[in-house]
This record gives C-alpha cells, sequence and structure tokens, in this order.
C-alpha cells in the first residue's frame, strides 16, 4: 500500500493571493506541507512492542524511505461475542511513541568492550568477530574449568518470545543456569499460589464487562493497562460498581464509584474482614464455598493438621481428606471431582473420629476455624487496623455477595512482604461469595497459553508436522503413564507432574539460592528486624531447613561451590530492577564474574556496568510475537519494517553465531567433551549445529513459522496458520490454549464467539484444583505455616524493612514507561519531568519544607537515594510513592530507588514439596520484597 | 500398491515412513494430483504421445477407481493433425504469452510473498525445490504437494498424523488452488484450448472442488 494519510504531498499547495488580509502565509504553507510530508509513507507493515506490560496492541507501522515514519493503533479486531465491546483499539502512548526510540540516544549499534574499569564509562566498538570469540572463550572457560552450571542467564520477560527463545536455547544446551523470570521480577501471586495451586485465573479482558461489581484492589489500570480500561467504563456504564481500594487517590480512582482508601498493607485486614460480614450477615454462598473449597475439610484439632486416611488406617493414604456428613458421619472428601456426590457436610462443628491406634481425636471444619479467627476482624476492629470505617466494611461485603464481583488485582500485591495473605484473603472472599469460574468474577492472574509450539520447538530433533507428531504421541503417552499411576488426576494435574519432571532436567532454577550463595543478599535476610516477627530462628536456619529437606532437590543451582563465571542479561537490567541495589549486584555478584555480557538495545544501567555489550534489534526491526496470554487471546505479530541500525543483529542471528563460534573455538582449543551437573554429557563442537539443526532454521522467520504451524497442527491456531498468514492478517485469535500446563491451568473453554471465563471448568464440570486437598485451599497445614500462625489468611503488618522511617515507601508502574524501555524515548520523556520523582503529600511536604520541584534524600537503613520531590494532596501523609522504572543512571550518583529496598524474602516461601507448594518454572518460589519499605525523608540541601 | 511420484519436489532428507501403500480412496486422491502435476508440466515428446494414444485420461481413469466421492475422467482425443510441435505450441499459446498463467503469484499482489508463502509450506512437510525445473508456484508443483500429503495420509499409522496430514490438504486448496484454478481455467477456456488441453482443465477444476468439499465433510466429521 502506498498513499498519505492526508493527502499526496505534491497537491497540498497554498494560493497567496497578494493583498489578502486572510491569505495564508508562504512560511504557514511550507508549515503545512512539512507536516503533511510526515504523515505520508510507502509501505506498511504490522508491529506490536512486545512489552512486559504483556499488552499485545496490534499497529500499524507506516514506512517512508526505509525508515520507519510513524505508527497507528490499528484497531482490526473482530468483535468476538454479541453485546460484548471489542478489545479495540488497543494501545497507548508508549506503542504510539514506539518509533521514536529507534534513533534515540541510547541506541546501541556496534558491539562494545569495555576498556576502563566496570562502570567507567570508557568503551571501543569492536567487531561481532571479535565479541563471539571473547564470550565464546570466557564460556568454553567456565565450563572446562568449572562446569557449565557456572555460566548463568537471567531469563527475560521483556522483548518478546523471539528476544527470549534464542538464549533459552543456547542456554539448555549448554546445560547452564537460567534464573526464573518470575523470581526475579517478582510478578508472582503467591497467594493465588498458595489458594488455587496456580495463579492463572485468567479470563479474557473482555470478562471485566460481565462483572456487575468491580474491585481494583492493588491496580492502577488507569496507568498501567490504558488499553484495557474502557472494559472497566463500560462495564460501569452497563451498571457494574467500581470501587478502588489503594492508600493514593490514584489515576483509577478518578472513574470509580467508591475510593477506598487504605492504610498501605493492610489489605488482609479489610478482605478479611468482608469475609467476617458475609459470614456473619448469611451473605456467603456456602453451597460454593463447600465445593469448591476446602472449608468443609476436617482438621484435627489436637495437631492442627488435616485428617488424613494415615491418621485412620495404617498404610493410609496422606492425600486422602475427609468431610462430616450430616447423615452420615465421616466420610471421604471425593478426590476426582468437586461435585460432592450426594454428601451434605457439616460446616461447623466439632466431631470425634477414632484414629488408627485406637484413640478418639476431635476434629473441627477449616469453616469453623476460619470463622473463630475472623471474629478477630469484624469491622470495628479491623477498621482502626486498616483505615476504612465499619460501615463502608459493611457495604463493601454486601456488594462483593450480592453481585458478580472480580477482584482486578494487578502484580503489586505479591510485591509486598505479606502479599500472599493479602492474596489469600482476596481469594477467601471470592470464594464465600461465589465469585470465580462464573462470567465476571474471578481475582485477575496471568496465563501464557496457547501457542504450543512455541514449547514443542524445544524438542524437536527435526523440522516439520512428522517431528511434532512424534513428540505430542511421546506426551500423550507419558500423559497416559502419568494417569494410570494417579487415575483421579486431572490433566492439568498430569500436566504439572511432567512439567516437574521436565524442571529437574531443565536450565531454569529460582534464583532465591543463587541471591543468597552467590550475589550479596544473605546478610539482609538475614537481619530479624527487617523479618518477620514470627521467625522463631534465623532466615540461614529456614533456609539451611528447606535445602537440607531436599525441598529444593536438584533446582537450587549453582551450588554454593560453584560460583558464576560468566552472567548473560539477554534484555534484563538487575541493576536496575534488582531489590536491593547496587550493594548485593556490584559488591556481591560482580567481583565473581569473568565476563558479564549484556545483550540490549539500549544503553541500561546493567550495561554500563559489563563488559561486553552486544546490540540487537528493536521491535520494526525484526520479527516478534508478543508474549501470547489470555488477555486478548489472541497471538500478536511485529514485522520488520526496516533494518536494524548499525551492527545491531537480532537474539537468534547471536546466539546462533555464538553457539557456532563456541564450537570452533572448543575444537581449537581441544575442549569438546563435558559433563554437566546431572551427569549428562554433551559436546560443544556440536553446539553449532545443534542449535539451528544443521541449518534448518536459519532464520527466527523460520522458528516462528515452525512455532506457528506447530500450533495450528496442535490444535490452538486456526488450521493453516503461517508467519504468511500472520503477516497478512496481524494477530490471529487462539482457538485453544494448548496441551501443557500454563493453558490446562486457565481451566476454561475457548470458543469462537464467547467470552472466555478462566475456572469455569472448576465450577461447571467441578474438575478438582491442583492443590494438595484439590480443593481452594484456605488452610495450609505445613507446620511452618502453622508456626506462623498463617495456617490460615490473618493481616500480618508490613516488617520493618530498612529500619523505623517515619514514611512508608511504595511503587506501583508508571504511566510513561514499561518499566525502564521508554526512558531513553524523548517523545515520553517530554509526557512528564523527564527525570525522577518522589511523591509527597501536601501536608507531609510542609511538615518537611520541601516544595514542589525540591530535591529530596530519601534513605534507610540500606541505602539512599536523590530524587526531585513532587507535591501532591492525592498522596496519603505517611506515604511516598516512586513509581517504577526510572533508570539508576537517571539519579545522582546512579543511586536508584532500589537502593533503600533491602529485597527481603518471606521465609515462608522457601517451603517445598508441600502439595502444590513445589517449584515450577514462573510459580512457586520465594521471591523479594520491595513494597512498604520504611524510609525518611528531607531536603537534600540540608541532608548531611 | 501405490507409490508417490514427486516430479519437481524432491524431499529433503530420506523418507521415514513407508514408500508405498496398499491402493485404496487416498491414495486414489493421490494419484489423480499426480497425473495432473505431470500433465502440466511443460510438453515434451512423451506428453504429447500420451496425449495421442489418450493415456492420460486412462491413467486418470485408472488412478480414479477408487475415489471417496464421485468423480467422472471422460476424455478427450487429441486431433489427428497436431504433431509434436504443434501441441507444444498450442500450450504456449494457452499458458503463454497474453494467456493463461500456470504460476500462482502472477495474479497475486505481492509475488515474491506468495512464492515465499508456498515455498515454506513445503519446507515444513520436508519438500525442498533445490534445482527444479518448475517455480514453487506452478500448478504442476503445487499437485505435486497435493500428491505428497495424500500419499502421507494414506502412509501414515497415526491418526494424529493422518489429520494433520488431511488438514494440511485442505488448507492448501483453500489458501491455493481453491483460489486460483478456477480463474485460471476460465482464462484458458476463453483461448479455446484444444481437446486434451481443454479436457485437463475440467478435470482439474473439478477434482480441486471435489477434493476440497470432500476433505472439509471429513475433517468437519
Amino acid at each position: 500500500m502506498v498513499g498519505a494519510a492526508i493527502g499526496p504531498v505534491a497537491e497540498v499547495a497554498v494560493a497567496v493571493e497578494p493583498g489578502a488580509t486572510d491569505a495564508v502565509s508562504p512560511d504557514s504553507a511550507a508549515t503545512e506541507i512539512s507536516y503533511r510530508a510526515r504523515w505520508s509513507w510507502d509501505r506498511v507493515t504490522w508491529g506490536t512492542h512486545c512489552l512486559n506490560c504483556l499488552a499485545a496492541c496490534s499497529y500499524r507501522v507506516f514506512g517512508r524511505d526505509g525508515k520507519v515514519a510513524f505508527e497507528e493503533q490499528a484497531g482490526t479486531i473482530d468483535p468476538v461475542a454479541a453485546g460484548v465491546p471489542d478489545v479495540n483499539p488497543l494501545g497507548c502512548q508508549k506503542g504510539s511513541a514506539w518509533s521514536a526510540q529507534l534513533s534515540s540516544e541510547d541506541r546501541i549499534t556496534h558491539p562494545l568492550r569495555r576498556v576502563g574499569d566496570r562502570g567507567s564509562g570508557s568503551w571501543e566498538e569492536i567487531s561481532w568477530d571479535e565479541a563471539l570469540t571473547e564470550v565464546a572463550d570466557a564460556v568454553i572457560d567456565a565450563i572446562d574449568e568449572d562446569g557449565p552450571e557456572t555460566v548463568v542467564f537471567e531469563e527475560s520477560v521483556e522483548g518478546g518470545l523471539l528476544a527470549q527463545a534464542p538464549f533459552l536455547r543456547f542456554a539448555a544446551l549448554l546445560g547452564a543456569v537460567t534464573l526464573d523470570a518470575n523470581g526475579l521480577v517478582n510478578d508472582l501471586p503467591v497467594g493465588q499460589h498458595i489458594t488455587f495451586g496456580k495463579f492463572s485465573c485468567a479470563s479474557t479482558v473482555d470478562d471485566t464487562f460481565l462483572s456487575e461489581a468491580l474491585f481494583l484492589w492493588h491496580s492502577n489500570p488507569g496507568y498501567t493497562s490504558i488499553p484495557y480500561h474502557h472494559f472497566i467504563t463500560e462495564a460501569r456504564y452497563r451498571g457494574a460498581q467500581v470501587v478502588v481500594i489503594a492508600p493514593d487517590y490514584n489515576a483509577s480512582a478518578v472513574n470509580s464509584d467508591l475510593f477506598v482508601p487504605i492504610r498501605p498493607g493492610t489489605d488482609a485486614a479489610l478482605a478479611l474482614s468482608m469475609c467476617q460480614v458475609v459470614l456473619e450477615e448469611g451473605l456467603a454462598d456456602l453451597d460454593f464455598a463447600m465445593t469448591q473449597t476446602d472449608l468443609g475439610l476436617l482438621v484435627r484439632t489436637d495437631t492442627g493438621r488435616y485428617l488424613r486416611e494415615r491418621d485412620l488406617r495404617s498404610g493410609g493414604a496422606e492425600d486422602q481428606f475427609y468431610l462430616w456428613d450430616a447423615g452420615h458421619g465421616l466420610r471421604e472428601a471425593p478426590r476426582a471431582t468437586l461435585d460432592l456426590e450426594g454428601l451434605e457436610p457439616e460446616p461447623r462443628g466439632r466431631f470425634e473420629v477414632t484414629l488408627a491406634d485406637g484413640s478418639v481425636a476431635e476434629v473441627t471444619t477449616v469453616l469453623a476455624l476460619l470463622e473463630a479467627r475472623l471474629s478477630d476482624y469484624r469491622p470495628e476492629l479491623a477498621g482502626p487496623v486498616c483505615g476504612v470505617s465499619p460501615s463502608t466494611i459493611h457495604r463493601l461485603a454486601e456488594l462483593a455477595a450480592s453481585r458478580r464481583s472480580k477482584i482486578l488485582e494487578g502484580f503489586n500485591t505479591p510485591k509486598y512482604y505479606h502479599g500472599d495473605l493479602m492474596e489469600r484473603a482476596m481469594c477467601l472472599l471470592l470464594g464465600l461469595t461465589g465469585n470465580w469460574g462464573r462470567p465476571g468474577t474471578g481475582i485477575q492472574g496471568l496465563a501464557l497459553a496457547g501457542l504450543d509450539g512455541y514449547l514443542l520447538f524445544s524438542m524437536k530433533t527435526r523440522k516439520g508436522v512428522e517431528e511434532t507428531a512424534r513428540i505430542m504421541d511421546g506426551i500423550d503417552q507419558a500423559m497416559a503413564a502419568a494417569k494410570r499411576m494417579d487415575p483421579d488426576a486431572t490433566d492439568e494435574m498430569l500436566g504439572n507432574q511432567l512439567l516437574t519432571m521436565a524442571t529437574s532436567s531443565g536450565t531454569s532454577a529460582p534464583p532465591v539460592f543463587f541471591n543468597y550463595r552467590h550475589g550479596g543478599w544473605r546478610a539482609s535476610w538475614n537481619r530479624s528486624e527487617w523479618s518477620d516477627p514470627a521467625m522463631s530462628k534465623s532466615f540461614d536456619d529456614y533456609l539451611s531447613e528447606a535445602v537440607r529437606r531436599g525441598w529444593w532437590g536438584g533446582i537450587a543451582r549453582p551450588g554454593s561451590d560453584q560460583p558464576p563465571r560468566v552472567l548473560f542479561c539477554v534484555g534484563t537490567n538487575p541493576l536496575r530492577r534488582a531489590r536491593g541495589g547496587r550493594g548485593p549486584l556490584l559488591s556481591g555478584l560482580w567481583p565473581k564474574l569473568d565476563k558479564v555480557v549484556v545483550v540490549d538495545f539500549r544503553m541500561s544501567t546493567t550495561a554500563l556496568h559489563a563488559d561486553l555489550v552486544l546490540p540487537v534489534a528493536m521491535q520494526y526491526e525484526r520479527v516478534n510475537v508478543q508474549y501470547p496470554i489470555t488477555h486478548t487471546l489472541r497471538l500478536t505479530f511485529s514485522d520488520a519494517a526496516t533494518p536494524p541500525p548499525g551492527e545491531a543483529r537480532t537474539e537468534w542471528w547471536l546466539f546462533s553465531a555464538l553457539a557456532k563460534r563456541i564450537s570452533e573455538r572448543a575444537t581449537e582449543r581441544d575442549v569438546v567433551e563435558y559433563s554437566d551437573g546431572r551427569r549428562q554429557d554433551r559436546r560443544l563442537d556440536l553446539l553449532g549445529s545443534q542449535f539451528d539443526l544443521d541449518g534448518t532454521f536459519a532464520s527466527e522467520e523460520d522458528v516462528l513459522d515452525e512455532w506457528i504451524r506447530d500450533s495450528a497442527d496442535a490444535g490452538t491456531l486456526p488450521a493453516g496458520s503461517s508467519v504468511d498468514t500472520l503477516r497478512r492478517e496481524g494477530s490471529v485469535r487462539f482457538t485453544g490454549l494448548g496441551m501443557f500446563s500454563p493453558g490446562l491451568s486457565v481451566a476454561a473453554d475457548v470458543e469462537a464467539n464467547q467470552v472466555m471465563t478462566a475456572f469455569s471448568w472448576h465450577v461447571e464440570r467441578s474438575l478438582p484444583f491442583p492443590t494438595l486437598t484439590r480443593r481452594a485451599q484456605f488452610y495450609i497445614d505445613h507446620p511452618w505455616f502453622i508456626e506462623a500462625d498463617e495456617h490460615l489468611p490473618r493481616h500480618k503488618e508490613p516488617p520493618a524493612m530498612g529500619g523505623a522511617g517515619a514514611f512508608l515507601l511504595t511503587s506501583g508502574h508508571s504511566r510513561w514507561t514499561v518499566h525502564s524501555v521508554g526512558m531513553g524515548n524523548h517523545r515520553l520523556l517530554e509526557t512528564h519531568r523527564g527525570q525522577p520523582i518522589v511523591i509527597i503529600s501536601v501536608p507531609d511536604a510542609e511538615g518537611l519544607g520541601v516544595a514542589d520541584g525540591d530535591t529530596v534524600r530519601v534513605r534507610n537503613d540500606h541505602g539512599a537515594f536523590v530524587a526531585m520531590a513532587r507535591i501532591t494532596p492525592r498522596v496519603r501523609p505517611g506515604q511516598l510513592i516512586v513509581y517504577n522504572g526510572f533508570e539508576p543512571h537517571m539519579y545522582p550518583g546512579w543511586a536508584g530507588t532500589n537502593e533503600v529496598e533491602p529485597g527481603m524474602v518471606k521465609w515462608l516461601h522457601l517451603v517445598g514439596r508441600y502439595g502444590h507448594l513445589r517449584y515450577l518454572p514462573f510459580g512457586w518460589q520465594p521471591v523479594p520484597a520491595d513494597r512498604a519499605v520504611f524510609v525518611d525523608v528531607e531536603r537534600a540541601e540540608s541532608a548531611s | 500398491m501405490f507409490t508417490y511420484s514427486l516430479a519437481g519436489l524432491q524431499l529433503k532428507e530420506a523418507e521415514t515412513g513407508p514408500v508405498e501403500v496398499e491402493e485404496n480412496e487416498t491414495t486414489a486422491r493421490s494419484g489423480l494430483y499426480q497425473v495432473l502435476a505431470r500433465f502440466f508440466n511443460p510438453p515434451d515428446e512423451d506428453h504429447y504421445d500420451r496425449a495421442r494414444d489418450g493415456l492420460w485420461a486412462k491413467e486418470m481413469a485408472h488412478a480414479a477407481t477408487l475415489l471417496p466421492f464421485a468423480f467422472e475422467v471422460g476424455e478427450a482425443p487429441l486431433p489427428e493433425e497436431v504433431d509434436p510441435a504443434g501441441w507444444v505450441a498450442e500450450h504456449d499459446r494457452v499458458f503463454e504469452a497474453g494467456g493463461a498463467v500456470l504460476q500462482e503469484s502472477r495474479k497475486a499482489t505481492d509475488a515474491d510473498a506468495m512464492v515465499t508463502e508456498v515455498r515454506r509450506e513445503y519446507d515444513y512437510f520436508g519438500l525442498g525445490l533445490d534445482g527444479a525445473a518448475l517455480p514453487p508456484d506452478h500448478l504442476s508443483t503445487e499437485c505435486d504437494f497435493m500428491q505428497y500429503l495424500a500419499f502421507k495420509e494414506a502412509a501414515t499409522t497415526s491418526d494424529r498424523l493422518r489429520t494433520s496430514f488431511r488438514r494440511a490438504q485442505r488448507d492448501f486448496l483453500d489458501h491455493h488452488l481453491v483460489g486460483w484454478v478456477p480463474t485460471l481455467v476460465a482464462e484458458a477456456d476463453a483461448k479455446e484450448p484444444i481437446g486434451p488441453l481443454s479436457w485437463a482443465l475440467g478435470r482439474l477444476d473439478e477434482f480441486v472442488r471435489a477434493d476440497h468439499a470432500y476433505l472439509s465433510t471429513l475433517l468437519a466429521g
């Protein structure tokens, strides 16, 4: 297509008659022509930005003279369900300004090698040949001397699948270690996982429209989900009540029916108080709760543990639980279904059972224990804790119980130390009110699903459909074998089992152990005054016990005796992201590393501290697809509209070339064979040919085409889909969620003309949850949870992370960038102050003598940073906000906000091998906290 | 027993499955495409001899014996006055300069993209065109591909692969042959080709439609 948005440039001519007073001046005519010329084009391609907002917005990218001229939201997606708004136009100002960043000043266009000290800012341009050889030799040295586990990659969630897949493939072939992305970024809703055994209550975004009450809780979609925000407005127009629960009057509160200002970190108290009202006032949907959840299961009052079959019979099962049927007394809780199959469990009461040894034990129900606990959260007691009036708590509880309610939760909650308790309480509210698995209900989660071809690819040794079938048949057989071992298990559970097995031989490792052993976090994590007061021993002791008991066996890599040698950061930026700031990394980890290799398109703070920086293409300069998630249920394509600048290359090219160079150098150096830590024999001389299967997958487009075709073959994309059909259409709706556990965990059907509601299989088909009890589980009878008094949801105040400062520092994602990716984009920088800001309330500012625009120092016992103060009445007194995304190099002394975040890890999350509390990639694992850090603030000029 | 015989496409790796199978309704479909692929190759002396002796119709009739749907083969004799050179000239008149074109991309808005697309399609199924005389989007090549897919459908013992191959045929017909063959035939018919050419074009048109309908029904069921 060739054209112009307004009209052909040549036709824009303005007549200027002499003497005409209202004539357009020649200057303005030229301006108009020039302006119109900006909006002309000679080529149109599809684009998306593969950012970690995880939106999959389809854009039209207009090119002129081989360069990108501008982009526009495409808005071409068909409506899905009758009477439900479509997702169009998708997009936001970040995506619409993407092209401005292609030529930004922080672009890296040539391989760079450090010539001064790390972080000195002195670089020399080198050739790819030199760069590849240097990296290859470092990798070979590390493998030869200390094993492949000393080559470590940070997993990435930025940049799209074709930025991620190449290094994951490379790492897998090496036998290296990849640090679990979710353990790094902490987008892990731990409380959802504790409750459901997963956090994939991830309906399509249009399900929001079907809600009757929307609770925007720990989320600010007005900033962070701009493409989807219209569904909230449309639901409200349809009659839904929109409630915003947040400490600050955020952008989303502006358009709500009810804004509930809450004291930071006390959300569990509020949610539990709502639960108390729901139960006390008889508003609970007990039929739903007794079938879907563990509230009817029996617990021994003497031990606090569930009553299990092994209690009743020698050799009995560890995972058979019990109910007390109104007519027949003690009965096994069904394991193969949530349906109670005619049982009428007593919700409350105390009963006696005879144990295997003949003794008698008292049991009661989880609900009875819960109600006892909730008595501490009556509105008049909880109100002062969370700062919400009892009458408002009543109102909120009645709203949730009387309407199809959905909690729109972001990934803010998990970043609180006790975010798990908050989420468990939120889930409890939904469980008591019948609010999941039905249209317009649930709690927002995340599921990477649908692109089966992506997951199959790593198993392929040949191209094509026959190889695909061979692998899928193998998976079917493995699933069938697992099913024979556990006939009651659902496909989701079997998928998890297979994933667990695969993990034990894969590269993925939870980063907590790496950071503890090789980073510099151990000292912080052992500071008891910054931790949970419920801990009866040191963090060291808990971690040692968890490791000793084998809860993390085989995946806590690399071991203490294997310090890392080479670190790859492919599109990741730990020096900005990592809680703890520079200290744990630059003082703890960096000195151990022979080589820090950053692969990026821009000079991030981490790149500034690297040994080698390797330039890669941005979106619009390469082919890519956004991560497939269920929000829009679409696979969205981004084409190469223009070549990458200078020597920038794609990640596929880079790691393919590196694999080949390693093979060459290994052969020259006679370092060919080695065994990895799992005693698997590997060969470096074959690495190059293994990477691209002897040239079969020469380009990333070849790879993408294979993923799409295999996905179509697996039935998750329309038959006949290919990279060519995607290139024509821009995006395509998934037809299924796939045969792997990430998709199965959504527990919902994909229908062509219907909104997808997560967890509908659990409600409509009574399929059990993948938890220990096979029900949504609110009672966790692990000894550590009992020790912490967290066997049931409760509220705990945020621990004094950082010290006894007078202010609580919270955060959130900014409106202006997705993490730090857009911080080099001048067009976006012009939409805000262009530098880091600390948001302070008016009364606090007055008390501190700080004016808007002043420079302030924020400090605590962990560190300090300096930034500009922004004074606003929308923040509550005692709260400070610094939005996520500013690069540390934008702060004086390159000391970013993370300098004051100790990055504490909740000890309880070291539990493993308890039912569903066991590691799966991107799932259950300890993650660092950064919200609700205690700090002090002062004017920088007066600071000592 | 039936085996496939590729006229232009080549296996990229040695065949790992059976190379011949008992004749059945699926090999019949493969056989039909095999005849069509060879017929629409540029004619040579052997091609002329077959036209003169009515062997094209006989081969097609033999191939069609076990077809799972009704398909009338018929025949059309070559006029006696047509010699080998005349046969080539007639082919050129109908399909070359100013006539219908046997390459799908000639009608595509983006010919390069279209050719890349079919190449990738072949590649996914293990076929290549290194050194082939005909381009990837030539009618003969596309029929060749259909022949191979139908054979693989007949040869596989895997239910999953059978469905995959069947779906691939339906999709290839959807995306390619069903779309452009009617136009090709109409344009060629406008040139009033002589008997065997007219006959083959008619058979091509009818078979592609019938096979597409058959596969769609099969997959829907």
